[in-house]
């Protein structure tokens, strides 16, 4: 409880601190290309295109989900992976692959995953709004619904920080830790409701819908979904689901921030 | 006279592993596993106020490592650094970002250093003035050559006005104009009575900087006093040293190696 104070304190007061660095870091990673920032945009948008050529042209047959067309459904909720997706992976290694930069042990670490999320989330509001526009000419006019996206925005920061302290600080002291982070994330697309859903399906028992529900991930894309397509208050109609969220996030965040204020110091010789 | 730096009974160890699997079991098992290797043993001394210390010893003898722990990089082992004021650290590979500009770079560094929008705005002119770089400066750094790049880092390292300096073989690169007006620097710093650790592999240079010495033999202070009285001391080890046949330097690494592969017997009964 005490460390996660701690970490608590130290993201807000490095907040500043937080927002240079992310900025930095979108910098760093896109000097190299012709088209630099735009790659954060092609690359989702290429992906995109592949998935409903697969998933819906190909296997669905252009069948809608629930009503909605395949392909406005899949844009709904799919904007989110494309900022979970490369967050986490990079949050898991930020801490080894940076600590070399931090030439100061009183530099408040914890922040370091952090500011590697955030540079995520700038390509991924960019990429939302996008969406929304292309929403906007398929009929999803913009709605009071769309207020979701701040909590469901803020909720993914939230899951992203407790899970990536977990990840950060074990792979700093076994490298493997993120080959196994790189294989859960890679499944995750699948056992998400991105490209295909239990829900309306009659083939599935209903048992298999609920486990997947486990998946933290799912109450998020589902969250945006609502909120993009204006269909309900997606955290208030399922109080359960949110309160099931939030726990997981409490309970993750404790193991983290424990972790990280345990093992902090001695990132370096890790290293 | 006042006291900056107090190192006490500091130790590095470090655990050596042949195989991955060690490296795990090292992790798991609540003893450790793995051979120790101690980088540093027993170090104790203190530094005041306007001392300008030179560390000096054959390689692997743990300078950089001792520079790193005053500095705060990182942690020893046990015992126990106390400094009075800011650290910072001047090192070849000085931790500057290859993809971003010499400019973009200041503002990263003071950002990690703690200072706040308004401080870097103040300092930047100051380090793009103090660097010399010219255009460059708004190039990324990764075109840069090893003698720019380790004037941007001493530029940096030293407009962040430090308490405790610890300069590790980062003057090596620099050519005659620029290690002069580095030298100015540090004289300045003297006068204002700050401390500084000088690495440095060229004798002349730390002769020319330093008024003490920090002799590290093995990972352990074999000397520390005033330049005149260690220096000749050093020096005539390193002709001792030279003047060993191939077998008997071979035999003086594995003593060295054993040495610092447990606590030495002294310390241990102590």
């Amino acid at each position: 409880m005490k460390s996660m104070l701690t970490v608590i304190k130290e993201q807000i007061s490095s907040f500043y601190l937080i927002i240079r660095l992310s900025l930095f870091e979108v910098k760093s990673s896109n000097n190299n290309n012709y088209l630099g920032m735009l790659w954060e945009l092609i690359n989702p948008m290429i992906q995109i295109g592949i998935y409903w050529f697969v998933f819906g042209y190909g296997i669905r047959g252009g069948e809608p989900v629930g009503g909605i067309p395949y392909i406005h459904w899949m844009l709904s909720g799919i904007a989110v992976w494309f900022f979970f997706n490369p967050a986490i992976l990079e949050a898991s290694k930020s801490i080894y692959t940076r600590i070399n930069f931090i030439a100061k042990m009183n530099f408040p670490m914890s922040v370091i995953p952090t500011y590697v999320i955030f540079s995520k989330l700038y390509p991924h509001i960019v990429l939302t709004a996008i969406i929304a526009i292309i929403l906007q000419f398929a009929g999803y006019t913009i709605s009071i619904y769309y207020l979701q996206l701040f909590y469901f925005m803020f909720a993914t920061i939230a899951l992203l920080l407790a899970v990536s302290l977990i990840t950060s600080t074990l792979a700093t002291i076994v490298r493997d830790v993120q080959m196994i982070v790189q294989a859960v994330v890679r499944t995750l697309i699948y056992l998400s409701p991105l490209l295909w859903t239990p829900k309306h399906s009659e083939k599935l028992p209903e048992f298999v819908q609920l486990i997947m529900m486990v998946n933290p991930l799912y109450y998020i894309v589902e969250g945006y979904r609502s909120a993009l397509l204006g269909t309900s208050w997606f955290m208030i109609e399922n109080v359960q689901y949110t309160i099931y969220f939030w726990s997981l996030i409490l309970v993750l965040f404790t193991i983290g921030s424990f972790l990280h204020l345990k093992f902090r110091n001695h990132f370096i010789d890790y290293l | 006279m006042k006291e900056t730096v107090i190192v006490k009974n500091v130790f590095k160890k470090y655990k050596m592993h042949k195989k991955p699997s060690e490296k795990l079991l090292d992790i798991i098992l609540p003893g450790g596993y793995g051979e120790d290797f101690y980088a540093l043993q027993d170090i104790s001394f203190t530094a005041q106020k306007g001392d300008v210390i030179g560390i000096i010893g054959v390689n692997g003898s743990g300078k950089s490592t001792l520079s790193n722990i005053i500095a705060g990089v990182i942690p020893p082992t046990s015992g126990s650094v106390k400094t009075t004021g800011q650290t910072s650290l001047i090192a070849i590979s000085s931790g500057l970002n290859n993809q971003l500009s010499g400019r973009e770079n200041i503002e990263l560094k003071c950002l990690m250093l703690g200072f706040n929008k308004k401080q870097i705005r103040e300092l930047e002119p100051k380090i793009i003035e103090f660097a010399d770089i010219g255009k460059f400066i708004d190039q990324p750094v990764k075109k840069y050559s090893s003698g720019m790049k380790s004037r941007l880092g001493f530029a940096i390292s030293v407009t962040v006005d430090p308490d405790i300096l610890v300069i590790d073989e980062a003057l090596s690169v620099g050519d005659k104009v620029f290690a002069e007006k580095s030298r100015e620097k540090m004289e300045e710093f003297k006068e204002k009575g700050k401390t500084i650790f000088f690495v440095s592999h060229s004798l002349s240079q730390i002769k020319e900087f330093c008024e003490k010495a920090l002799w590290l033999e093995y990972g352990e202070v074999r000397d520390y006093g005033e330049m005149e009285r260690v220096l000749p001391e050093y020096k005539k080890f390193l002709k001792m040293y030279k003047s060993m046949s191939k077998e008997e330097r071979k035999e003086f690494r594995e003593n060295a190696i054993k040495k610092q592969g447990g606590v030495s017997p002294a310390l241990k009964s102590k």
